[in-house]
């Protein structure tokens, strides 16, 4: 009762099973995209996180529809395909779900620069998170540069990937 | 969080009852399988914390025994083949085209560039052939053991390790194709890096610039051996030389074959600054553009240590020289 007092809607009930797929769908899409070769120099250090971005949104919008262990396994997978050690990318999934359901009635329902400035916040707090984790798993100190790089990467594209994660959920489940 | 999450969804019960029971996640699962509301809600309530510690444990152990996930990476790997595969192809066509416009600016530089270099090449090519039958007379006199044939495949990139920490690449041929851990991967230009990983069809190699890589090398010029050592950044350092060792920028840096791993003149790079506490080499391949690469057969492989099951381990770190390119991967 009291995130309805606080104003969060009631989300809308989804019987295609397409659509209520679409969370973890999408969230999957991004972790292959975020494996995948450009070939622009320099790119791979500075892949936005794109399965960050997903799991932003759908814990915003649609958090029963993109539950923890969907995010576990995609985050494990992600972890294993880009040879990075497993549960790297989940443990900061969760963590970052775990963030953004305790605020989740700030951005619902908000214009996006709320949400925006919610996600700069998150980005800001995952990439030095991992990078803390990967210099102790490492033990060694890493350059901390292409770490500010990724995360303004990824706070940069984040408008584009909410404009067509919103269109998609918009087309697939209605309003939303 | 697990509570507001709790709340969100106790809030849709009673005025929705059809849309709760269709709803995905831990409740569904739970309601499946029959538990009572209460015990419903305790085990939803701890997924996200259990998972989460879960996830920690996972980097833990893979921390302190870093061959425990190989097998599973290996089979998630080659499941996921396909896909990665179909979905990077428009990537490769787009950069493709982008060459390809590229190309058509600089043809007229291009042809001059070329005919220059075909001339030069020409006259090496004489001085090679020339080489190479004084080479096979000398041999014949030596009695000298032929070196073994080495084999190749190509391979086509399909993955990356998209991230600030890890320099890897994922190739379309495994185990089904005669891909084995320790083989070299290069290009025309010279070395990547080596096979760290290999499913049946998949196989990961570990990049030279790799915070986990470590390639004997030696500096041409004044023929001082060194460790290339990377640190995820684009240009790798060269660990363990001697002190004044007279290493100018523009060095040949080329492997060794010292630790067996690689096979000796394989060109890695060159000298590119010596500001530092180490010089640091830049890789003649540009890494980030490689589409194909050959995974080389140089009948070494066997030099590469087989990983060590932590129980059987007895010190956290091999020897530099001994163990070649040794890493967590």
């Amino acid at each position: 009762m009291a995130l309805r007092s606080a104003g969060t809607p009631a989300p809308q009930r989804v019987d295609n099973p397409v659509a209520r797929l679409l969370p973890i769908a999408t969230t999957l899409l991004a972790t292959v995209i975020s494996i995948q070769p450009a070939h622009i120099p320099g790119y791979a250090a500075l892949t936005p996180a794109f399965t960050l971005m997903a799991v932003y949104h759908w814990t915003i919008y649609r958090p029963d529809l993109l539950p923890p262990l969907a995010i576990f396994l995609i985050g494990v997978t992600q972890d294993l395909l880009a040879g990075v050690p497993p549960g790297v990318t989940a443990l900061v999934l969760l963590l970052a779900r775990a963030i953004v359901l305790r605020q989740r009635r700030q951005f619902v329902n908000r214009l996006f620069p709320f949400l925006w400035t919610g996600f700069t916040m998150l980005t800001g707090g995952v990439m030095l998170f991992l990078w803390t984790l990967h210099c102790l798993i490492d033990g060694v100190l890493i350059d901390f540069r292409e770490t500010v790089f990724r995360a303004v990467l990824t706070i940069s594209m984040f408008p584009i990937a909410s404009f067509l994660l919103g269109r998609t959920q918009r087309t697939l489940m209605g309003a939303g | 969080m697990a509570q507001s999450a709790l709340a969100w969804q106790g809030m849709q019960t009673p005025r929705r009852g059809k849309a709760y029971s269709s709803w995905a996640g831990a409740a569904r699962t739970g309601e499946m399988i029959g538990f009572s509301p209460p015990r419903r809600a305790a085990i939803q309530r701890a997924t996200l914390p259990f998972l989460v510690l879960l996830s920690a444990t996972m980097v833990m152990l893979g921390k302190a025994d870093q061959v425990m996930f190989e097998s599973l990476r290996v089979s998630v790997t080659d499941t996921a083949l396909p896909a990665l595969d179909v979905l990077s192809r428009p990537l490769a066509a787009l950069g493709h085209l982008t060459d390809r416009a590229r190309d058509f600016v600089t043809v007229y530089q291009d042809n001059r560039r070329l005919a220059e270099d075909n001339e030069r090449l020409l006259n090496w090519q004489q001085a090679a052939l020339k080489l190479a039958s004084e080479n096979a007379r000398l041999r014949e006199l030596l009695k000298l053991t032929p070196e073994p044939v080495t084999t190749f495949i190509t391979a086509r990139v399909i993955a990356n390790s998209g991230g600030a920490y890890v320099r890897s690449l994922m190739v379309h041929a495994g185990s089904d194709n005669g891909v084995e851990r320790g083989q070299a991967a290069v290009t025309g230009e010279g070395l990547v890096g080596r096979v760290s990983e290999v499913g049946s069809r998949a196989a990961r190699v570990l990049l030279v610039t790799d915070l986990n890589s470590r390639v004997p090398v030696i500096v041409e010029g004044p023929q001082q051996r060194a460790l290339l050592t990377g640190d995820n950044s684009g240009r790798p350092c060269l660990r363990y030389l001697d002190a004044g060792a007279g290493i100018k920028i523009g060095d040949r840096v080329v492997t060794s074959g010292q630790g067996g791993v690689f096979p000796p003149g394989l060109p890695v790079g060159v000298v590119a600054s010596l500001d530092g506490e180490a010089p640091r080499v830049e890789p003649y391949v540009e890494l980030s553009r490689v589409e194909y690469l050959r995974i080389v057969d140089y009948g070494l492989a066997d030099g590469l240590p087989k990983p060590v099951p932590i129980a059987s381990r007895s010190g956290r770190r091999a020897e530099p020289f001994a163990g070649a390119q040794l890493g967590r991967r």
